[in-house]
């Protein structure tokens, strides 16, 4: 439903509820009724259509998984966060400028630098993440970083789509984020996240997949 | 794992949550958690917002953002 639509509504209901009687509303209460309504028939989160956004771009250029805390937050964690995890497969300087470029036209701008090299050569090449927010914004951020390893490689191998989000993105498997989170990351939020995600997915986790991933994770970061 | 700010309330309230998120369509759980998810956004541009309009709070944005450049 559009927002033309929803101020008729609310307007005709208004009416309806008031007996036919006029309300004096200033204009601003009912574009901010009409949008409360809309939320209802799009109950996407700022966060939401900041990560759409974002993808929207980067899918154009090169594969990318959202991982770690926005996993568990799309499957309804009520938790906030300032940031979301993306990781990109690795790519040439040329391929990453074509990239920033993009963004920089869809209205995003990266915090640590305008200059698409040296984002490039002092950051993401040295397997360090950069930061994007929309153009004049402070939150949300997204945490852009390059696959840096054969695990990276394969949760970009084996992404999936969630439908229990609601969202269109790619994401790590939840194997893998709990696995993450329960061996490496640790932190109490992490650890609640990765509760979270064994209850939703309860009934399909796959354990011994998760162990697997956690003996690969001893290996390479402990 | 032994979280030392925590008590145990505290995860008991996660796994009763994530219950319900489970048990329930996202169109009914999304509509509480939602809002509380912008509300951190909103409530943070605003106060980006009034820090701009205070004295050396231009300043103040750019060490906040130095932090988060180093903070990768």
């Amino acid at each position: 439903m559009t927002l033309v639509a929803n101020i008729r509504t609310f307007y005709t209901e208004t009416r309806l509820y008031t007996h036919g009687r006029l309300v004096t509303q200033s204009l601003g209460c009912y574009i901010h009724m009409a949008v409360l309504m809309a939320r209802e028939v799009n109950d996407r989160t700022i966060l939401d259509r900041f990560a759409e956004d974002f993808v929207r771009v980067v899918e154009k250029h090169t594969k990318y998984i959202i991982v770690s805390g926005f996993v568990a937050i799309a499957h309804g964690r009520s938790r906030g966060t300032e940031d979301i995890d993306i990781i990109v497969e690795r790519m040439s300087k040329e391929d990453f400028t074509k990239l920033h470029r993009d963004l920089e036209i869809s209205e995003f701008e990266c915090i640590q630098s305008k200059n698409p090299e040296l984002i490039f050569e002092d950051y993401l090449k040295q397997n360090l993440s950069v930061r994007y927010v929309r153009k004049g914004s402070h939150i949300p951020e997204m945490e852009l970083k390059f696959a840096k390893d054969a695990l990276d490689e394969y949760q970009i191998k084996t992404r999936k789509k969630m439908p229990f989000t609601g969202t269109d993105f790619y994401f790590s498997s939840i194997e893998m984020n709990v696995a993450f989170k329960e061996e490496l990351l640790k932190s109490p939020k992490d650890i609640e996240d990765a509760r979270h995600l064994r209850i939703i997915y309860s009934d399909t986790l796959d354990e011994n997949e998760i162990n697997k991933i956690k003996k690969e994770i001893k290996r390479l970061y402990l | 794992m032994k979280n030392s700010f925590r008590d145990k309330t505290h995860m008991e309230q996660v796994e009763r949550w994530a219950h319900f998120v489970k048990a329930h369509p996202r169109a009914v759980w999304k509509k509480q958690v939602g809002p509380l998810i912008d509300a951190q956004i909103i409530m943070a541009e605003k106060f980006y917002a009034r820090l701009a309009k205070q004295q050396g709070g231009e300043e103040k944005i750019k060490q906040l953002k130095e932090l988060r450049k180093r903070a990768v």
